[in-house]
């Protein structure tokens, strides 16, 4: 009997054990050859060894390049039937990707390869040596691109991420409401005014725009207020042109320019608004006519330069460039079982051909090659980057993200005359 | 005994080493990481009591510490309140108890993600239904979500939500009630209302006062419904203390600052329960 109760508890402590055994995240040997049968056992067909490979991309939710990719990836996985492929990707649309891809590479999670933010967000994974240098990589084919690659190099000398496409944002308006109200698409400043004058008197929305995920419409009313030069300024400088713009938001919300409730919308309802004919115009990036083309109004809709009338800038400069790029994780090239299917699987996804395949998805401008055979509003965004005095960054490239977000999250305080553009930007300034 | 004592060591080990692993074990670490300047991934620097200070000069967390206390007194008074009121209710009816008592336990199995999206939809200022009532009624539209209004538009669901879970728990007390007491004093003539007061409450009171603890330190883990309905606006309006610290944790990956918030609310919620604690004594009754 006490034999018997002796052994129930060995086992109950013994199904514990396992229990919490399982929980473990440690990369024990164990693990390894649990997760290794597939990359030891050879594939029948082509004699190669089985690879699993984990890929984090933002193509996915809202993004008309998801896809797409998913399409390349299986056609992949067709041709290369020892390569297994997890497509990992998760939208970028909420932010919480960089606390994914944070969490990834801080424990030792890393995808093989991943689409992500070369820019300020990288920059942990990047001084952690967590990524290759594509130029030292063995095997990996940077050739054929634009100057979007060089864009790309790091502080260090390096180059990490290699791009996809390139992005730019603006005004997209849409021409069927201008028409029909008889106003206007504005080239200028006053007219830019004078439009938010006149829809304001109708029942349609002059500018569908978030006051508190304020992003675009930040950057381009700072944009606005003092042209590219100001615009490059450090948030430490205090350029009183940002703070202008900051302002003229607030008297334009108090011309009706906004939503009565831009201070509790997000962008996927204001997107909604414009996409509805709600609303004449919307600051978004080249990544909305994607959305516009499934709304089926993208005939209906041009995009156009913020309007700058600050001294020493002119307008037809925009805020775009190319911040997305591959990476390759230093576990994944180090990893001699995987290193040949993970620099293939790279070269493929940045050959032109695939390349253009996903870029044709949104209509950027691709980092390689030429898209062909654009419909007339996706070429006019082309030829607007292609026309532009001056192209940079967004704001939130490149200051610290609590930053960023303090002004943004404080523009329905500038609205409502609590605090000044001026007094946003010091506070801002104090946390970086 | 000595047989019992090996037995309960053993069936509350595994217990006690998944909350020490999954609870105690991260609770700690969020306190060494509030003394940190840190993304919380590869950028880290000790800085001592500096997030404790920023904390207490930061205007926004004190304006959303105020606004989690207003949220917990209307979730303490209409959660708690409402509920007794509909249980008692349901208790004296004859027919019909299981309908109300379903349908006042649904918006239990509701998502808070979905009832903050539907909250969403009915506020919504172009779009939204009650605009749309408004409009089809030949009025004009209301903006709902004014920096006045915000808090009490997200008390609204917040209540609507857990009524139904405090509701069944004074349900469940009221139907332990022996009914010899009601008979006893039917025959001296209570009222209905006498009744309520004299014999059901008093009788519950131990129920009360839990559901008020729970309802009192659940209030400080409203997160959900703020972020989606108002996300903290207009103007930080109806910001709480759960929406700043994700806000801070994991849109601006500022993690040292949004584990000091954290320990915060830890600090609070404890202070809370044993201040509750300590003022409604249970005296324990047996029927």
């Amino acid at each position: 009997m006490k034999s018997k109760k002796i052994g129930l508890m060995l086992f109950l402590m013994l199904v514990s054990l396992f229990l919490l055994a399982a929980c473990s995240s440690k990369n024990s040997s164990n693990e390894q050859t649990e997760k290794k049968p597939p990359a030891t056992e050879a594939n029948e067909e082509n004699g190669k060894e089985n690879v699993e490979l984990r890929v984090v991309t933002t193509m996915a939710g809202t993004d008309p390049a998801g896809e797409v990719f998913q399409k390349v990836l299986d056609d992949y996985m067709e041709k290369n039937q020892h390569i297994k492929i997890i497509n990992d990707s998760q939208s970028a649309d909420a932010g919480t990707i960089r606390t994914k891809i944070n969490t990834d590479y801080s424990s030792n999670n890393e995808p093989e390869l991943m689409f992500f933010f070369n820019t300020i967000d990288a920059d942990g994974i990047i001084n952690a040596g967590k990524v290759v240098n594509l130029e030292k990589a063995e095997g990996v084919d940077l050739s054929g691109y634009n100057s979007m690659l060089e864009q790309q190099r790091n502080k260090d000398g390096n180059i990490y991420a290699a791009p996809q496409s390139g992005f730019y944002e603006g005004l997209f308006v849409n021409k069927k409401l201008f028409e029909e109200h008889s106003i206007k698409i504005p080239t200028t400043w006053e007219e830019y005014e004078l439009a938010i004058e006149q829809f304001a008197k109708t029942d349609i929305i002059p500018v569908a725009a978030s006051t508190v995920d304020s992003y675009y419409v930040v950057e381009h009313y700072a944009l606005a207020a003092g042209g590219i030069d100001h615009y490059q300024a450090k948030l430490s400088d205090q350029d009183s042109t940002w703070a202008e713009g900051l302002d003229n938001i607030a008297k334009h919300a108090k011309m009706g320019a906004f939503p009565a409730d831009a201070a509790t919308l997000d962008l996927a309802m204001v997107q909604d608004l414009f996409k509805q004919e709600q609303a004449a115009m919307i600051f978004e990036g080249s990544w909305f006519w994607g959305q516009l083309v499934e709304a089926g109004m993208a005939e209906n809709v041009t995009v156009i330069p913020m309007p700058v009338y600050g001294s020493g800038g002119q307008t037809g400069e925009i805020v775009g460039g190319s911040t997305q790029g591959w990476f390759i994780s230093t576990k994944s090239y180090e990893d001699e079982s995987k290193r040949e299917a993970v620099v293939d699987l790279f070269n493929y996804l940045t050959s032109e051909e695939i390349l253009l395949e996903i870029v044709a998805a949104t209509g950027q401008p691709p980092a390689k090659g030429k898209l062909t055979d654009l419909p007339e509003y996706i070429a006019a965004g082309h030829k607007l980057v292609a026309d532009a005095p001056a192209v940079d960054l967004p704001i939130n490239d490149r200051i610290l993200p609590e930053a960023f977000t303090y002004i943004r999250e404080s523009v329905p305080s500038i609205v409502n005359g609590t605090k000044t553009g001026e007094q946003i930007l010091k506070e801002a300034a104090a946390l970086e | 005994m000595k047989g019992d004592k090996f037995y309960i060591f053993l069936f509350l080990t595994p217990a006690f080493l998944i909350s020490g692993i999954f609870l105690y074990y991260p609770f700690f670490e969020n306190i060494k990481l509030s003394f940190y300047k840190t993304d919380g991934f590869f950028n880290s620097t000790f800085i001592g009591f500096d997030n404790y200070i920023r904390l207490f000069n930061d205007e926004i967390a004190r304006g959303s510490t105020l606004n989690s206390f207003e949220l917990m007194l209307y979730v303490a008074i209409f959660q708690v309140g409402i509920a007794l009121v509909l249980a008692i209710m349901v208790n004296s009816i004859k027919r019909g108890a299981a309908f109300y008592r379903i349908t006042f336990f649904f918006p239990i199995v509701i998502s808070g993600a979905a009832i903050g999206l539907l909250f969403t939809l009915i506020y919504n200022y172009r779009n939204g239904l009650l605009n749309e009532i408004l409009i089809n009624l030949g009025f004009e539209r209301v903006l709902w979500l004014t920096e006045q209004s915000s808090l009490y538009m997200v008390a609204i669901p917040t209540v609507w939500n857990y009524v139904g879970f405090y509701f069944v728990i004074f349900l469940t007390a009221i139907q332990k009630i022996p009914q010899d007491y009601y008979d006893a004093a039917a025959l001296e003539g209570i009222t209905g209302f006498q009744k309520m007061m004299k014999i059901t409450i008093p009788l519950i009171l131990g129920d009360l006062k839990t559901c008020l603890v729970l309802a009192i330190t659940g209030a400080l883990k409203i997160f959900e419904l703020v972020y989606i309905i108002t996300k903290g606006g207009p103007a930080r309006s109806s910001e709480v203390l759960g929406t700043y610290m994700y806000q801070k944790a994991f849109v601006d990956s500022a993690m040292g600052y949004g584990a000091t918030l954290a320990v915060f609310m830890v600090v609070i919620g404890l202070t809370l329960a044993f201040i509750t604690n300590k003022f409604i004594k249970n005296d324990k009754l047996t029927y």
